[in-house]
């Protein structure tokens, strides 16, 4: 009797652990864990814009796989780079993200996420569709792009409304390459950007 | 009041644009054929007239500062949010012969009946169409233009165009656009009396508010994230307008492998500097590896 108690504990803790955990592998768990933090811990908490934008850069540094966004974004720009212009643009990019993310905190007004399902992608890859919604029943279709990596789910694009988050910047930055004659001049602008955003 | 200065300030940065625009070629130079990389990336962008259009943007943003961020402001303190979703639903139910027709045109019966649907609850139970009613019983609401129609037509979206007032458009989507303004909108049958030019400024004035209201977060978040915002807003356009097309459904993989084995990924096989229209699986999805197309 007291044994089969035992197992049934041992039974429902490790149950519990592998639920802790499984938001780790499984993508539906993964985003709405993912907002749930962002909800809970940054959103809505009750601490400054400072820490609510720390906050935000570990979840960002977290959940999204920074390197392989940038990688895609510069695409062959990518490959002609050096070691040192790759850092740069990666940090660069990083807190561009960061900080213009962090300037709707205050507007957040309520908005719940609602995952609405997943499809394969890629040969390792899910795609978690959702839809944001408002107070007013309006809702913005959502999707994540998730890749397996070895610590986990990491996110390497956002597609609000059909419009992905890569695809532009990517095809942004081709523009303002060409235009600066290279990666050098869309490092400056971006510095610039930063600092603006950074500030305002 | 507006002092002299800052009167000549908004005159210049309105005039400014169009001048630059007329002095220097309104075209953007093709590369030559000895450069075939080049000019394939130069018929991917699909934007012939990029000087031209660049200057449009800046004209647009000059009448956003001078007429239509005033409306704006105005509109959203004296209208709160209810309110002006009750604009929003209003519009969308007089316009539903835009959608209607063209949910027809595209052979999508049942969206065509969702939209009439609508129409009737909306516009009984809805209050004119004030309150929309029919979201909750499981009919949301839809958009469909003459554009989409000649897209699903198999026509290609053309070069790309800015329109001042409009926005981002392209050959096809202008042309679309024009066909249901001039015929599908109930507005272009108003024989009322009165001053009907009048009339139709203020219905465009009031659609042009309305949009932008609803679009203003949004564009706003694209022009502070980027450092090209014409090319960021010309990248973004062209992904919705897919996703529109494809009535919502998500759009095929990107070039996975940029995400996955990248070091094994020779980018040059590849030239997507500028987009096009790569991923809506209708016009022309030159982005796309051939078993991705195959796939789907």
């Amino acid at each position: 009797m007291k044994r089969s108690i035992f197992f049934s504990l041992l039974f429902m803790f490790s149950q519990s652990v592998a639920a802790e955990d499984a938001w780790r592998t499984n993508p539906t768990s993964f985003i709405n864990h993912f907002a749930e933090v962002g909800i809970d811990d940054i959103l809505s908490a009750n601490i400054n814009e400072a820490d609510k934008t720390e906050r935000f850069r570990n979840l960002f540094n977290e959940g999204f796989d920074i390197p392989a966004i940038g990688r895609f974004v510069l695409a062959r720009n990518w490959r002609r780079a050096n070691d040192t212009e790759k850092q740069a643009f990666i940090a660069l990019f990083e807190d561009l993200i960061v900080y213009t993310w962090s300037r709707r905190f205050s507007i957040y007004d309520g908005q719940t996420i609602d995952v609405r399902g997943t499809t394969p992608d890629g040969e390792t890859g899910t795609l978690v569709d959702s839809a944001i919604v408002d107070s007013n029943g309006e809702s913005v279709s959502v999707q994540w792009r998730l890749r397996k990596r070895e610590e986990g789910l990491r996110i390497v694009d956002v597609i609000v409304e059909g419009v992905s988050m890569a695809i532009t910047y990517r095809q942004e930055y081709a523009s303002v390459i060409r235009q600066r004659g290279g990666l050098n001049g869309l490092l400056a602008m971006l510095k610039q950007q930063v600092s603006a955003l950074e500030n305002s | 009041m507006v002092s002299a200065p800052s009167f000549l300030r908004l005159l210049n940065r309105l005039a400014l644009p169009v001048a630059a625009a007329l002095t220097l070629s309104a075209c953007a130079a093709k590369p030559p054929a000895s450069d075939p990389e080049a000019v394939r990336a130069f018929e991917e962008i699909n934007d012939p007239l990029e000087p031209w259009n660049r200057a449009m943007l800046q004209l647009d943003q000059g009448l956003d500062t001078v007429i239509f961020d005033p409306s704006l402001a105005v509109y959203k303190t004296v209208v709160p949010q209810p309110g002006r979703q009750g604009v929003t639903n209003f519009i969308r139910n007089f316009r539903t012969p835009v959608t209607l027709v063209n949910d027809i045109f595209q052979g999508e019966g049942q969206r065509a009946g969702i939209t009439m649907g609508r129409f009737v609850i909306n516009s009984t139970v809805g209050l004119l169409g004030l309150f929309d009613v029919a979201k909750h019983l499981d009919m949301p609401y839809h958009g469909e233009d003459f554009g989409q129609t000649l897209a699903v037509w198999g026509v290609d979206e053309g070069p790309y165009l800015y329109v001042p007032i409009l926005g981002p458009s392209g050959g096809r989507d202008i042309t679309g656009y024009a066909f249901d303004q001039l015929v599908l909108d109930p507005m272009a049958y108003d024989g009322q009396g009165g001053n009907p030019f009048l009339r139709t400024v203020a219905y465009f004035y009031g659609l042009a508010v309305d949009g932008k209201t609803r679009a203003a977060s949004a564009l706003d978040d694209l022009e502070a994230s980027s450092i090209d915002y014409y090319a960021a807003l010309r990248a973004a356009y062209r992904q919705n307008r897919a996703q529109a097309i494809r009535n919502g459904a998500p759009a095929p993989t990107p070039l996975l492998e940029d995400f996955d084995d990248f070091d094994d990924f020779d980018f040059d096989d590849f030239d997507f500097d500028g987009g096009g229209d790569p991923f809506t699986g209708l016009d022309g999805a030159t982005d796309q590896p051939h078993e991705e197309i195959a796939a789907q």
